[in-house]
């Protein structure tokens, strides 16, 4: 059955309970634990809950029991996010499976909580008999508490045991307030056990004495059994939910540490890449034939780069996609292709100024003619020899793979995975591979060398899903959105994202209530976001003024397309960032935050919940449509090492919400949370949250929103800095690849990358590392210059600009080229 | 005369003779009586002389913006449905500025008591007309008189589906009251649409007025019946005045449904960094 036949089945209103779990359906209506489809008030039937288990406190053997009523069909989408075990076990080395195991096997038999018992229950026991032995000292009394305390001492050590292996295999050996009070308090424990026991077998009669060795026997004992409730109760703690750890601004220490890019693009004039772009229509499945041929390439063991331009259509029109294969890690596109492929007359047309002189550009016999660079291919023949038009595309990734001279099976594999419902795919692919080996004649490009082991590493994504996990990482839990291009693929992998995690995700009705919805959500706990356009974002102006006027915490996602108005909806620019710097009215603190690669789109998507939570001020994290939609790829990224913070205190009666502090942060709390009530207000206030026109107040908030400012603009990050040259090449988001790899291009040891991710506040420290470049030029991708002018208002001297606004993010042979003339004009 | 419900310490900003004052009084003596906990209770307030209410009533609150009271209200309920939450506001706020917000959360059903303070007059700012300005009111801005026809806040609702849609008039504070607390018990959205006089800017809806142009509904009313409440929306001479709908039966609540029944508060939710790392893995 389909997902949404199981969701029927919820065991509610008469209906049966199934659940699923890795594709098998069962039904759990008549057990005693799944009253009314509900289980454990944690779950509810009708739900694939395989990606729930981890974190039950059994493990699968408990489906043993149910009777199997089918088998589940995955969507695309469902099983692209989440794995059947045999991927798995295929993708882990034998390290991680052991430790899979290892952890199964734990939960089976749970040897911590099933030892632990004894020691907590003995220890409580000796302790109670020892209190009957003070108030009435005699033998028996005497040797309960001795023999209870003996046992107990010893089962401490019997389960102190699987306790850290526990700590191992659940968590990491991640150092948390939980485990190191466990730790310490249970070594103590058993320290003192044995000292007890060794004073007691030097002179049993000590007990009766008001000697030291005596009363340190009896304070032991007691002691002990106080530890044990302490131990339980952290135990409790650790089974029940810890969530985030309450973080309080004096000790907050810098929130991330933004690690340089190791080497990301190390991509370098020795280094083959290939270049290969794709022209057709909208709806004719190109963005299918880009995931296929990605993926076949990456099984391959080729570095891959992906980047698309589409029309503001569902069908029709002409769009292209651009696969770069390469021996190195890449993160640009070129402008010149060294393959072109046309699916119909108008992508022929349109990627013409594209071609080099050895472009290799195939179209079918349909459309085109036989030219100098043309190659004819039977493409829209040979599918429907096979039966469909539709399998032209699979016919042509054959075609591409036979004419490079790659091995097959990877080409295949893919195939497999994306159409898995459709066998004749693999027939079309074996004919296009056929035919691609046997064409002659041809000045191939250089196929690079393949990397099997550094790519099987990889993960390979683009940046909306990279920025999604960001802000998973930070603990994202509420997303409430409208829909615009080129944001909504994060709201979309979020809701998707909701079926594994507890995340809120609710459309709203327009923008206003986007960010409105947001700040009710922060105020009330949540960590909320909204994602975003330059048309939409315009709208939450006010609602902007209100987050910083009540300091109440949000998140922008804000992705970036060609304005003003509607502009080019479906494009790239950088053209935001003056509205996004001064958006709202009245002055107030924000953050606007930039990444330009994958890593930092987690980093600072992380980034992103920390900053507005601490300093309770709006976030905006920039995109555009180029970073939200190229893929390329990135290292494994540890997770565990984001740490879980919250900055909520628990309010007592006397709570008031814009407590007049040192540092301009009040602690902020939830309605609930405590004894405390909570006034947050739009109009100015006093630290109650009154209404107040009085001026002296005023002047005390204003100055109290400003040192906060001040505050966060001294965590600003740091621009990373590349090359030891005079000369900066400044960047800011998404030219990070682009920028990076024309420099190295370049090859002139003058040149330095100088990279921001963090834009504003621009403090004096960050901007520091500026003073020792004799020439900047500032890139950007948009017209107005925007970023050159904020750092000219930080007394940075600028000496060119370059800038593009045509629709496009740079391409490394343009880019290289502007960057020459621009130096031209300065040696 | 001090309440459980009264904050201490306000300056109480209206005019001797505001609606609004028998209005801060039925709210706090309702929450007191309904035994609410204020610890667990939120008003959210947009701006206006209505508006200002939650200020003077000792609860949690949230001023926000003109007319958008009702999404703020909305996500602090979805992040933590075990609050009390209540959207007050004018009808200015709230039908006018608000009017976007009025039609979606109604059509959500999400679980807040929605007070609208009607006294078809934008007060704070001088006189100008509201949304429910009755045809030919004069004011500075409409010097020939309101044209437009009134906004209609009953049979809106009442055509979105509203589970509780009623109407009183505060100048019968005992029928306020009873309809009130009928709204708070009401599991889902529920409106109360409560007709003021304003003293000092409408000369026309006077608290004499409301009580000749109104009548309470009895029991020849029935309030389940849906095409019987849609008749009476439409009935202005007079208005009537009571539950004019309620759907007793169980309909989906806007934030049962996104958070299913295990509602915990969300500042309580962290997610389990192992399950995000496999998802990351899978790529």
């Amino acid at each position: 059955m389909t997902i949404d036949e199981l969701k029927k089945y919820n065991g509610q209103n008469g209906a049966r309970a199934y659940i699923a779990y890795e594709s098998v359906v069962y039904d759990v209506t008549d057990s005693p634990l799944w009253k009314n489809g509900d289980h454990m008030g944690a779950h509810v039937a009708g739900l694939d809950l395989t990606a729930e288990l981890s974190d039950a406190p059994h493990s699968d053997e408990v489906f043993k029991e149910f009777a199997v009523v089918g088998k589940l069909e995955r969507s695309e989408q469902i099983s692209s996010a989440v794995q059947t075990p045999k991927t798995q076990e295929h993708q882990k080395e034998s390290h991680e499976l052991f430790k899979s195991k290892l952890k199964t096997w734990y939960k089976t038999y749970h040897p911590h909580p099933a030892a632990v018992h004894f020691p907590i229950a003995l220890h409580l026991f000796s302790t109670g008999m020892d209190i009957l032995f003070l108030i009435m000292p005699n033998e028996a009394y005497n040797a309960g508490v001795f023999y209870s305390f003996f046992i107990a001492t010893v089962m401490g050590f019997v389960a102190m045991v699987p306790g850290i292996l526990s700590w191992w295999i659940n968590y990491n050996f991640l150092i948390h307030k939980v485990f190191v009070i466990k730790l310490i308090v249970a070594t103590i424990t058993l320290l003192l056990g044995v000292v007890a026991i060794y004073i007691y077998y030097e002179n049993p009669h000590i007990v009766y004495e008001y000697s030291f060795e005596g009363i340190l026997y009896h304070a032991i004992v007691i002691v002990t059994g106080l530890n044990v409730i302490i131990l339980g109760y952290y135990g409790g703690k650790i089974t029940w939910g810890y969530g985030r750890y309450q973080t309080l601004y004096e000790d907050s220490k810098k929130v991330l540490n933004i690690a340089k890019h190791e080497s990301a693009v190390s991509y370098h004039d020795a280094s083959q890449s290939i270049s290969i772009l794709i022209g057709g229509a909208a709806g004719t499945g190109i963005s299918t034939l880009e995931k296929i041929l990605s993926d076949a390439f990456k099984e391959s063991g080729f570095y891959i780069f992906s980047t698309k331009e589409y029309m503001s259509r569902v069908r029709g029109g002409s769009n292209t996609t651009l696969i770069r294969i390469s021996d190195a890690p890449v993160e640009a596109p070129c402008w010149s292709v060294d393959i072109s492929i046309a699916l119909d007359l108008p992508a022929l047309e349109h990627m013409k100024e594209r071609w080099h002189e050895n472009t290799l550009v195939f179209a079918d016999e349909t459309f085109a003619e036989k030219k100098a660079n043309i190659v004819l291919v039977a493409m829209k023949e040979s599918a429907k020899k096979f039966g469909s038009p539709k399998y032209a595309n699979t016919y042509i990734a054959g075609v591409l793979f036979g004419l490079l001279k790659i091995d097959k099976s990877s080409l295949l594999q893919s195939i497999a995975e994306h159409f898995k419902e459709d066998n004749t795919n693999k027939d079309v692919a074996e004919s296009g591979y056929a035919e691609g080996v046997k064409l002659e004649n041809l000045t191939l490009p250089k196929l690079p060398k393949s990397d099997l082991e550094g790519v099987k590493k990889l993960h390979l994504m683009d940046g909306t899903t990279a920025c999604g996990f960001g802000f998973l990482a930070g603990g994202c839990n509420m997303i409430t959105a409208y829909p615009m291009s080129p944001s909504t693929g994060v709201l979309n992998f979020m809701a998707d994202m909701s079926k594994h995690l507890n995340i809120a995700v609710e459309q709203s009705e327009d923008e206003i209530a986007s960010l409105s919805m947001v700040l009710g959500g922060w105020y009330s706990g949540a960590r909320a976001m909204t994602t975003t356009s330059g048309g939409g974002f315009a709208l939450m102006g006010e609602a902007l003024s209100l987050s910083g006027m009540t300091e109440t915490p949000a998140v922008i996602y804000l992705a970036q397309r060609p304005g003003p108005a509607t502009g080019l909806p479906t494009r790239s620019e950088q053209g935001d960032l003056n509205m996004s710097l001064y958006s709202g009215h009245g002055p107030f603190p924000r953050i606007v935050l930039a990444p330009g690669s994958l890593k930092e789109c987690i980093d600072y998507g992380y980034l992103a919940f920390e900053m507005a939570d601490k300093y309770q001020t709006p976030v905006i994290i920039l995109s555009d449509q180029y970073l939200a939609d190229s893929n390329s790829m990135i290292k494994d990224v540890d997770f565990s090492s984001y740490e879980q913070r919250s900055y909520i205190v628990q309010s007592t009666k006397d709570y008031v919400r814009y407590e007049d502090t040192k540092n301009g942060i009040s602690p902020r709390t939830v309605p609930g949370f405590g004894d405390g009530l909570i006034c947050a207000v739009g109009d100015e206030h006093d630290e109650r949250g009154q209404i107040t026109e009085d001026y002296k107040m005023r002047e005390k908030m204003v100055a109290k929103r400003a040192r906060k400012n001040d505050e966060l603009t001294a965590e600003a990050i740091a621009p990373e800095i590349v090359g030891d040259g005079d000369i900066a090449i400044i960047g800011w988001g998404s030219t990070f690849g682009v920028i990076c790899e024309s420099i190295k291009h370049l090859n002139n040891p003058r040149l330095a990358h100088v990279h921001f991710a963090w834009v504003h506040p621009l403090g004096k420290e960050q901007l520091k590392s500026l003073e020792r470049f004799k020439y900047k030029i500032v890139v950007e991708n948009n017209a107005d210059g925007a970023f050159a002018n904020q750092l000219k208002l930080h007394d940075v001297k600028i000496d060119n600009q370059i800038l593009q606004s045509n629709g496009f993010n740079f391409f490394v042979d343009q880019l290289s080229v502007m960057i020459e003339k621009s130096l031209k004009e300065f040696s | 005369m001090s309440s459980l419900f009264e904050r201490e310490n306000v300056d109480v900003a209206w005019c001797p003779g505001c609606g609004n004052f028998g209005i801060l009084k039925l709210i706090r003596e309702v929450l007191e009586e309904l035994e609410v906990d204020k610890k667990n209770s939120v008003i959210v307030s947009g701006i206006g002389q209505a508006a200002k209410t939650p200020y003077y009533i000792d609860v949690n609150m949230f001023g926000v913006l003109h007319g958008r009271a009702l999404p703020v209200a909305t996500a602090v309920k979805l992040a933590n449905p075990n609050l009390c939450v209540v959207a007050e506001g004018g009808d200015g706020d709230m039908y006018g500025e608000g009017g976007n917000h009025f039609i979606h959360t109604i059509r959500r059903n999400v679980g807040i008591v929605h007070i609208v303070h009607n006294n078809m007059v934008y007060g704070l700012t001088k006189g100008q007309a509201s949304p429910t300005s009755q045809r030919g009111f004069v004011t500075k801005v409409q010097v020939g008189g309101v044209v437009n026809e009134p906004f209609n806040p009953l049979a809106v609702a009442l055509s979105l589906k509203a589970g509780f849609v009623s109407r009183v008039n505060i100048g019968d504070t005992v029928h306020a009251k009873e309809i009130l607390k009928a709204a708070f018990r009401h599991n889902g959205y529920a409106l109360v649409d409560i007709l003021q006089p304003c003293p000092t800017f409408n000369n026309t809806n006077t608290y004499h007025w409301f009580k000749e142009n109104s009548y309470v509904l009895d029991d020849t009313h029935d309030s389940s019946d849906f095409n019987a409440a849609l008749q009476k929306a439409f009935e202005f001479s007079p208005m009537p005045l009571g539950i004019i709908y309620q759907d007793k039966s169980s309909r989906d609540i806007f934030e049962r449904s996104i958070r299913g029944k295990d509602a915990k508060p969300l500042h309580a939710v962290s997610h389990d960094v192992s399950k995000i790392q496999d998802l990351f893995n899978s790529y």
